[in-house]
């Protein structure tokens, strides 16, 4: 019986492809070192201006940190995958022994490498030009970033397959699809400041329960663990349907030949 | 539609049966007859070998073994594959050896690169079985193409790399032993280290084909698929294309499976043709023998009469 086991060598070899291709490219320098930077600054001002003391510049900063997490590892993801789509890589791929699941743990790894970089950055603005601690919420936190990270890799997950369908076209899910759960997720405010219609549906999205349980950790020092236990649940639940969406996807693209599309 | 006797192997290549001609042998009259996996006749004529380039192989193909036995290298049998109404691979079945030289040609549209794509994996049959190096696929796909490399003229490489780097890259990918030092010998054997610290971005359409080549040997396939390798490259780079692979071809004993509109190049570098039409293989044998089957003095000529047939079904 022929066995297939997972490579912790082809992991790195994508990983260290996926690095040198970011460092030649200076729209991802952008996304990597300029965006956290003008989002801690911008939603960090609008607090000062705006708030009724510190507690509003801590939720602010602190919404625009956390949601940093899903961002950087949803463009790791989507925009690591759409590069070989550009670059039209993706039948030299398909020929070579790399497993699906291993690319998908590379694409995870810098994920989380560039999630590291953006947060200390954030970090840095906040403590440094506006005295805001990173760790005003206190322990919660840990569990709310674990919960916005398993949820960022979903979104990911889904715009790779959007991409295997749609190739280059797809670029827009990498930024739209966060672009829609931002208003909707609660990252600065609860649910009850969106319209009613909307209410219902950020109820539905994770998220919406580990921006609660960090807010609650901010303004009254407690843990929500009952949001927070509903929130994991729900990005378990995304994270497995997003991969069963990959794996449809990945079937259907070698059955209707979509590789024609992306040579 | 039963077979007739009395027709002649031209005739039943306009009737777009398929005709197999040996490389054993001298030409003649039909030796045997039996029928396909369609029931179609398929009929087996005597051809002459042709005579090859490199010498090793030449030594080789003495004693290669019939391309019908258990346990080919490339075991394709019976695929088929629609995209809606239309029916791009009817039923194709083809095997290639270790160590030998293989064309897949036809018109445009006859099914030549959906026919690779399948048997890289990158497109699934609706019917059909690919076996490479006795991995089916797409279940041990895996495995399949650690003895497969692949390389095509309208391919480019990853980008933002340079040509080391990319190389490297794909070393890894297939677990090279010792990567900087495989990296190091494509790159000698295909004389192109004047291309390592290049971006792969600024490459010539003729530097990515040789590095593209060196891409899909580095790993030191058993077989390496080749489509459209010399595709939109001037004579001089095509030339050292050809000698290229067929250097591979001698010192590795690496089998090629090539599609090529350039019927001169086919029969350079080849030893057997599987001819397509409509998606169905109609011919398959050494590149004169096809072409005196259809009646024809060369495979070009045979090459335009299908193509010529071709447009005129279009119309």
């Amino acid at each position: 019986m022929v066995t297939t086991s997972f490579s912790w060598r082809r992991v790195w070899a994508v990983v260290r492809r996926q690095a040198l291709v970011q460092y030649r490219n200076p729209g991802m320098w952008f996304l990597l070192l300029a965006l956290p930077v003008v989002d801690a600054v911008l939603f960090s001002s609008i607090g000062v201006a705006y708030g009724d003391g510190d507690g509003s510049v801590r939720i602010l900063f602190t919404g625009i940190l956390l949601f940093h997490l899903v961002w950087q590892l949803t463009l790791a993801g989507s925009l690591g995958f759409l590069e070989e789509v550009w670059s039209r890589n993706l039948l030299n791929l398909l020929t070579t022994p790399v497993r699906e699941i291993e690319y998908a743990v590379s694409l995870g790894v810098v994920g989380l490498v560039r999630t590291v970089v953006a947060v200390a950055l954030i970090s840095i603005v906040g403590g440094g030009l506006y005295a805001v601690d990173p760790s005003a919420a206190g322990w919660v936190l840990a569990p709310a970033a674990a919960v916005l990270l398993l949820f960022g890799w979903a979104v990911a997950l889904l715009v790779v397959g959007l991409t295997l369908q749609y190739g280059d076209s797809a670029e827009v899910f990498s930024w739209g699809t966060l672009v829609l759960l931002m208003p909707l997720s609660g990252v600065f405010y609860p649910v009850e400041a969106l319209p009613g219609g909307l209410q219902a549906i950020a109820r539905v999205i994770p998220l919406t329960r580990a921006f609660d349980a960090t807010r609650a950790g901010i303004e009254g020092g407690g843990v929500a663990e009952g949001d927070l236990v509903i929130a994991a649940i729900g990005s378990l639940v995304a994270v497995a349907l997003a991969f069963g969406f990959v794996l449809r996807q990945m079937r259907r693209f070698r059955q209707l030949g979509w590789v024609t599309r992306v040579t | 539609m039963g077979y007739s006797g009395t027709a002649t192997v031209g005739e039943l290549m306009e009737r777009g049966r398929f005709v197999r001609i040996t490389s054993a042998g001298l030409a003649g009259e039909p030796s045997a007859r039996h029928h396909d996996h369609q029931g179609s006749p398929e009929l087996l004529v005597r051809g002459a070998r042709r005579s090859l380039p490199a010498k090793g192989f030449r030594q080789r193909c003495g004693h290669r073994p019939d391309s019908r036995v258990v346990g080919a290298l490339l075991d394709v049998e019976g695929l088929v594959k629609s995209f809606g109404d239309l029916r791009a691979v009817d039923g194709v079945t083809l095997r290639v050896d270790a160590g030998e030289r293989v064309a897949i040609v036809g018109p445009n549209g006859a099914g030549k690169t959906t026919t690779l794509l399948m048997i890289l994996g990158a497109i699934e049959a609706d019917e059909g079985t690919v076996h490479i190096a006795g991995h089916p696929l797409p279940a041990q796909r895996h495995h399949a193409m650690r003895s497969i490399g692949f390389a095509a003229g309208y391919l480019p490489l990853p980008d933002r790399l340079k040509v080391t780097e990319a190389l490297r890259f794909f070393a890894d990918l297939s677990e090279v032993d010792d990567p900087g030092d495989a990296v190091d010998t494509v790159i000698q054997e295909l004389d192109i280290a004047h291309l390592r610290g290049k971006l792969c971005m600024h490459l010539s359409s003729g530097q990515r084909t040789l590095v593209g080549i060196a891409k899909a040997t580095l790993h030191r396939p058993r077989l390496l698929v080749l489509d459209e390798p010399t595709a939109s490259l001037d004579p001089d780079i095509a030339f050292r294309v050809r000698d290229r692979l067929a250097q591979i071809n001698d010192q590795h004993h690496t089998a090629l499976l090539l599609t090529s509109h350039d019927m001169r190049e086919v029969e350079t570098l080849t030893e057997r043709v599987v001819f397509l039409r409509a998606g169905r293989v109609i011919a398959d044998g050494p590149p004169a023998a096809i072409a005196a089957a259809g009646g024809h003095h060369s495979l070009e000529e045979l090459f335009l009469a299908e193509a010529s047939r071709h447009r005129a079904t279009q119309l």
